[in-house]
């Protein structure tokens, strides 16, 4: 036995009982092994949303990790040199400041070697911020990436000034082609009513989705931007039914969507609607659900579904099996961030393997730049853009349905169109809302 | 027509303000304590009432019975094990206990219940979502209407026991002098509990309805205690009929505000939350001394 491998071999060990022994057991063991920790352990550093607001996205990622451990458990090999992998996991509370201050600490604390982060702008932007400030490798999913990108001070039209970040995710354009397409598989008069918030992503939305929207040739009808946190929607539902408008389009936090249609139900729209297309609530199947019978048959779109025909790199399971041992462990029904946090895994140890050495974090930084690789969100290539340090991933549209007779859940999620990804395969008919 | 369906669904909404808003405005006009902990707790009520419909299949009425005494009890706890303890503080006590208590009530409903999206809707049938149409453009729901008419229930009950019988009339002289009814041998802090414990009640009932309107999840009763607040602000601290005029107040302030336009309709509510409060102010002179249960 190698030197290497029995310095591999021993923490292992010690990691599988005190798993056993709970997080907090880990986070000591963590500590521990931070001070034997040399060239042969690569430090990985995972943030995510696991508690607070955001908790729905962060809610499989114990799951996810435990699937990654598992496939690390025997190190990773890059050049003929094995190195031990320790993935330390954090949680934002869904506080942006949090984000910043728990990278910051894996960065100077940890000395973590690649940084990966997930969920939304508030968890994702402060962490790259602080990974390009102090120079770390980091990449990134699951917010839309004009807000990464932009958001972050670079400019339409220049060269990314970023060197350390990089994120793969949708974007506008994939949004505005999964509606196109969804929209086009059900006669309707065109009418698209709209609610988006005034919030970072309800503005970003309404001065980029909206003109594509049109330019598909829609009407929009946009009764103006309303505040989070709205109890009474009168207003915008009699705007929508003098309009007409058979199809709708939103962006909402889930309470104000619960909010809202229920009274679009009360006052007599919903049952006028064709298509009724949401986005940001309705992504897991608890937000669907808890609107009782409303909630059947309201499009979606998802940015992962168990029907991708892709596998993860990294654990070599398909999206079924991964979605089958996730209700299996938890006995909850899958969500689609269970694929989208495993492809961070899988597009991460892709570049820390094409790096040749992946102790250095400048050379992990140069592979991402030209990284092409699988993942379970399918294939992920840096040199494609659309903008440096960005690689969109698609946006498939989806409709909740009924889940046949004998499921355990009360909802299933089928797939409607394909447009932005032709490989991924159409499983049902889209049905009208009423 | 539309404005007139505005101001309809603005006293509906006025009516569950003031219904979530009771327990605080009676709370603090018996103890003069701001309960910063009061949205979490119609949250936790909330919670109960769910696991009673999803668990044990009671109808959420009937888990209404179950649970109003449960959390009565909780309100009982409460009031001795943190509410009185920090009362002997001083003012600003109770203000960081209560605060702390919303914060660690939030997180042991994420631990116990996650982060899933929760609602009664599906449990009461339709009811959720039935209506009358009116008009074309006035409908009334069937919800609403309940949420209404218990606001007015709740209220005017608590407001007639507070002036009309012997224990109403007790807590009102004890919200008066605490120190004063102990010399003719009432226990102020028995009354402070007991006080706690039907504003708990209360906060049962607020729960049952803000799960029947929306979702909830563990960290929704941050957004709740605003509107509350504002409503109790808006109708005079510790008055029971000024919460009902408060909420709906609020409400048709905000639906007027949205009928301008939709992004007006939080700060619409907020103006004349801050216009009210100048206005208190700069009329008589903010003493809180003065603000007690006022009976009618």
């Amino acid at each position: 036995m190698s030197e290497q491998d029995r310095a591999g071999a021993m923490p292992l060990g010690r990691r599988a009982v005190l798993t056993a022994a709970g997080a907090g057991g880990l986070v000591l063991a963590s500590r521990r092994r931070a001070l034997a920790a040399g060239a042969d352990t690569l430090k990985v550093g995972f943030i995510s949303p696991r508690s607070g607001a955001l908790a729905g996205f962060g809610e499989t990622d114990g799951y996810v990790l435990e699937v990654a451990r598992k496939a690390l458990a025997k190190g990773l090999n890059v050049g003929g040199k094995t190195y031990t992998v320790q993935l330390i996991d954090r949680d934002t509370q869904s506080d942006p400041a949090r984000a910043g201050q728990l990278a910051r600490s894996l960065i100077n604390d940890e000395g973590v070697d690649m940084m990966l982060s997930t969920s939304t702008p508030e968890v994702v932007n402060p962490v790259s911020d602080a990974c390009e400030a102090a120079g770390v490798p980091s990449l990134s999913t699951v917010m839309p990436w004009e807000a990464w990108y932009f958001g972050r001070g670079a400019k339409p039209g220049q060269p990314s000034p970023f060197r350390w970040t990089y994120l793969f995710s949708f974007g506008t354009k994939q949004f505005a082609d999964a509606y196109l397409s969804q929209w086009s598989l059900l006669p309707t008069n065109k009418r698209v009513g709209v609610m988006y918030p005034n919030d970072a992503d309800g503005n970003a939305i309404r001065a980029h989705l909206k003109p594509l929207l049109e330019k598909g040739g829609f009407t929009v009808f946009d009764p103006g931007p309303y505040e989070d946190g709205t109890t009474d929607y009168s207003a915008q539902i009699a705007f929508f039914k003098k309009n007409h408008c058979q199809i709708f389009n939103t962006f909402p936090i889930p309470p104000d969507f619960a909010t809202f249609w229920r009274q679009a139900a009360q006052q007599g729209y919903a049952r006028t609607v064709k298509i009724a297309q949401i986005a940001k609530t309705g992504l897991f199947p608890s937000q669907v659900t808890a609107l009782g019978s409303l909630g059947d048959n309201l499009a979606t779109a998802v940015y992962w579904h168990p029907d991708w025909p892709y596998k993860s790199l990294l654990a070599g399971i398909s999206g079924r099996e991964l979605s089958d041992g996730y209700e299996h462990a938890t006995g909850r029904q899958w969500t689609q961030q269970l694929g989208a946090s495993l492809s961070l895994f899988d597009v991460g140890f892709a570049a820390l393997r094409a790096s040749s050495n992946p102790k250095d974090k400048a050379a992990v930084a140069k592979a991402l730049s030209t990284l092409d690789t699988p993942s379970m969100v399918g294939p992920v290539n840096f040199t494609k853009g659309p903008v440096g340090n960005v690689y969109a991933t698609p946006i498939i549209g989806s409709q909740w349905v009924k889940a046949k007779a004998g499921s355990k859940f009360r909802l299933d999620c089928v797939i409607t169109e394909n447009a932005t990804d032709r490989n991924v395969p159409v499983t049902a008919k889209l049905r009208p809302y009423s | 027509m539309i404005f007139l369906n505005q101001l309809v669904q603005g006293v509906f909404l006025g009516a569950y303000y003031a219904l979530v808003a009771c327990s605080l405005s009676f709370l603090f006009g018996v103890m003069r304590i701001v309960n910063l902990a009061h949205g979490s707790l119609v949250v936790l009520a909330a919670f109960v009432l769910f696991e009673l419909a999803d668990r044990a299949g009671l109808s959420p009425w009937l888990s209404l019975i179950v649970a109003i005494p449960a959390m009565a009890v909780v309100g009982w706890l409460l009031q001795r094990l943190v509410l009185d303890r920090s009362l002997r503080g001083g003012m600003l006590v109770p203000l960081l206990s209560t605060f702390g208590l919303a914060i660690v009530l939030d997180n042991l409903l994420f631990q116990r219940f996650g982060a899933d999206t929760r609602s009664l809707a599906p449990y009461i049938g339709d009811l959720s979502f039935d209506s009358w149409s009116l008009t074309d453009d006035i409908t009334v729901g069937r919800l609403d209407v309940l949420i209404l008419a218990v606001a007015i229930v709740v209220l005017g009950g608590l407001q007639t026991f507070l002036s009309r019988t012997r224990l109403g009339r007790t807590i009102r002289a004890t919200a008066e002098d605490p120190s004063v009814v102990g010399l003719i041998g009432i226990d102020a802090r028995a009354v402070y509990a007991l006080a706690t414990a039907i504003a708990m009640a209360m906060a049962t009932v607020a729960g049952a309805f803000l799960a029947m309107r929306t979702t909830f999840d563990p960290y929704s009763g941050g957004a709740q205690l605003i509107f509350a607040f504002e409503t109790v602000v808006i109708g005079g601290f510790g008055s029971l009929w000024g919460t009902l005029a408060g909420g709906i107040v609020l409400g048709i302030a905000q639906n007027i505000g949205a009928f301008i336009s939709p992004r007006f309709f939080l700060i619409a509510g907020h103006l004349v939350f801050l216009g009210v409060l100048v206005a208190r102010v700069w009329l008589s002179g903010l003493n809180l001394r003065r603000l007690r249960v006022r009976a009618a």
